[in-house]
């Protein structure tokens, strides 16, 4: 009884001292290389944000309209956007290095993941990026527009214009990754036949009278003389 | 320069013509109506006053569906000898033909420019198909400065209604005198003359395919002449009346034109009206008279209403664009447009600083330049109706007088435009915006 404690004991202390020699070293090495990683990429935000210009990135960024789409207040620049982006690039290479020194499979594996999966990320998130600039200049035209064309609740029409832009562009994104296609494509389906077929119910049915009004009164418009006048006395 | 195809048969013609002195480009595009007494005022003119010189009359047309060309070329002159004292030396020439490109005025001119140089013409002039009050007298008023006084561009000078010519009286006259100095009355009036200097500088340009195509050709022609230093003057015209234009036009497409290029050329003219101060009157040739105008309908509530909807809808893009202090008070003034239409009133300096704040952020682009000259079009509706309220009762000298003030206005604030167009922040708030009457004193003192 007392030799079977034994060797069970045995059996655990020499596990746990083959694990200890094993993992530990490699656990403090990842910690280090971590540490060291985050100091790096403090440093280099640190140094970026104060000898990074970037005038003409920056000139790039407030004119595509991205500055503002990125942060309303037009506060995002380019050095930001340069430090913010060295500093998660050079954490995650710090991250991916530290899990290598365990050397393990499971590691190894999650390594490979990360590495094959990172083009991928990097596509799906431009293309939100995209749609998303592309949402903001198609609802900003529609709101011009319908205001400019006196619709009804422009603001409205061109919340949905960019919503529906997002969501393409987050659909594409998802394909792109593999992750949950069915589900994105079927809500896409879902979402644009119901949106088609709401629409058509309320033009047809509920707003057929407004739109009958709007466009007598656009046609009246164009007989008014006030209209006459500012069009053709520039 | 992109060459510009004439049709061979155009080309042809103007190679049997082969030279002439002057050239009269009528741009048109469905104008059957009125077309026919242009091209006979152009006839008279020239037989008339320059009965020594060898002419042609061009109609550039943009496809007209209603016989345009037909009736050019069947227009009979005949009827306009009975004002002509002596026989002319040489037949006037008249050719009508189809031009291409992007569809518009500007594209036009440019067929006309292209034909005149071919020719060589000494002095070529634009008039307007739709005129209804062109008389033979135009032609001389608009080439004589040209041939005997040396002038490279003739702008016209008109009586116009108080409410006609809005764009130019709120934006582009006050706007391009305080840039260059020079007071055109009419930078964007339609008829012009110009010299052979100066239709080659045109020609020799690459942007005739943006807005200069359409209806940002007219404030192109003039600001070039301007900030090049070309000899510029006027010439009084009598009244313009004219036909109404296409109704499927829109107002906030040629707002945008008009406006685009008056700030496209604020950047590729940046050493020359920042360094320019003050202004004085251009030269005017013509002897001056009144005339009957025809009345003009406005309706403020829609223009105002038109107002509201941007305060309320257009904020997102007015605070990229505006000075928050600006913004701040047209969205005070939207508040009184909905209690008094009636003395709804927008003060000279805030449009002015508006105006400035436009023209600085279609430099810089804080956003998309598109969105924001089509956003510009309540604020232009407001200062409209603004300025429909105020001229409510004013006679045309007085009614000019307001004007005038306008264009002080701009002068007196060139430096907030430069501080705003250099990215400089505005320290603090802007300038308090003073009273109308104690706006008028300052000005006046000046």
């Amino acid at each position: 009884m007392i030799e079977t404690l034994h060797t069970i004991m045995e059996g655990a202390v020499e596990r746990l001292s083959y694990q200890v020699t094993t993992i530990l070293p490699g656990l403090l090495a990842g910690l280090v290389i971590l540490l060291g990683a985050y100091l790096i990429a403090r440093g280099v935000y640190w140094l970026l944000q104060r000898i990074f210009k970037g005038i003409a990135l920056n000139r790039f960024l407030v004119q595509s309209g991205i500055s503002t789409m990125l942060d309303r207040s037009g506060r995002f620049n380019a050095t930001r956007l340069v430090a913010a982006t060295s500093y998660w690039i050079i954490l995650l290479v710090g991250c991916l290095t530290a899990l290598s020194a365990f050397d393990t499979n499971l590691t190894s594996r999650i390594i490979e993941r990360v590495v094959f999966l990172f083009p991928a990320l990097v596509t799906a998130a431009l293309i939100v990026l995209g749609g998303a600039w592309l949402g903001q200049y198609l609802s900003r035209s529609t709101l011009v527009w319908a205001v400019n064309e006196g619709i009804p609740s422009p603001r409205r029409l061109s919340a949905v214009v960019r919503l529906i832009i997002l969501f393409v562009a987050v659909v594409v994104a998802a394909d792109q990754l593999s992750f949950a296609r069915n589900v994105f494509f079927a809500a896409f389906i879902i979402l644009v036949g119901g949106a088609v077929l709401a629409g058509s119910l309320a033009l047809g049915l509920g707003s057929r009278g407004v739109v009958q009004r709007y466009f007598e009164r656009k046609a009246s418009d164009s007989e008014m003389p006030m209209e006459r006048s500012l069009q053709d006395h520039l | 320069m992109a060459e510009i195809s004439l049709p061979d048969e155009t080309r042809h013609a103007v190679e049997l013509i082969h030279q002439a002195d002057i050239v009269v480009g009528i741009p048109s595009y469905n104008s059957v109506r009125t077309i026919g007494h242009v091209v006979q005022a152009a006839h008279a003119g020239l037989a008339k006053y320059f009965r020594q010189f060898i002419s042609v009359v061009i109609n550039s047309d943009g496809g007209s569906k209603d016989g345009t060309r037909e009736a050019v070329l069947g227009t009979r002159v005949e009827d306009t000898h009975m004002l002509l004292i002596s026989t002319p030396l040489f037949p006037v020439h008249r050719l009508s033909f189809p031009y291409h490109g992007i569809p518009g005025k500007g594209s036009a001119f440019r067929s006309i420019f292209e034909v005149a140089k071919m020719l060589g013409a000494k002095a070529c002039i634009v008039v307007d198909s739709d005129l209804r009050s062109i008389t033979p007298e135009w032609i001389d008023l608009l080439v004589r400065p040209i041939l005997l006084a040396d002038y490279d561009l003739v702008a016209p000078y008109y009586h116009r209604h108080k409410y006609d010519g809005t764009i130019t009286n709120s934006i582009v006259y006050p706007l391009t005198r305080s840039l260059y100095g020079l007071a055109v009355r009419q930078p964007i009036g339609g008829d012009f003359g110009i010299s052979a200097r100066l239709v080659s500088r045109y020609l020799e340009r690459k942007d005739w395919e943006t807005d200069v195509a359409r209806y940002g050709v007219d404030i192109w022609m003039t600001t070039i002449a301007l900030a090049e230093s070309f000899r510029v003057c006027q010439s009084f015209l009598g009244a313009k009346l004219h036909d109404a234009k296409d109704p499927g036009s829109d107002l906030t497409s040629m707002l945008t034109q008009v406006v685009g290029s008056v700030f496209t050329l604020m950047q590729e003219y940046e050493t020359a009206w920042k360094e320019q101060s003050g202004s004085h009157r251009a030269d005017l040739f013509g002897f001056r008279y009144d005339v009957g105008l025809d009345p003009i309908e406005v309706n403020t509530d829609r223009m105002l209403a038109a107002f509201r909807n941007g305060c309320k809808d257009l904020g997102e893009i007015w605070a990229l664009a505006l000075h928050p202090d600006n913004h701040k008070a047209l969205l005070a003034l939207s508040c009184r447009a909905n209690e008094d239409s009636k003395r709804f009133h927008i003060e000279d300096e805030l449009w002015v600083r508006v105006i400035y704040d436009f023209a600085s952020a279609y430099k810089n682009r804080p956003l998309e330049r598109g969105h924001l000259l089509r956003s510009l079009t309540p604020l232009y509706l407001a200062r409209v109706a603004s300025f429909v309220v105020e001229a409510h009762s004013l006679l045309p000298p007085e009614f000019e007088e307001k004007i005038e003030q306008l264009c002080l206005c701009f002068e007196k604030l060139k430096p907030y435009l430069i501080s705003r167009w250099n990215g400089e922040a505005i320290s603090g708030p802007a300038p308090a915006l003073s009273s109308p009457a104690a706006n008028v004193g300052e000005i006046s003192k000046r």
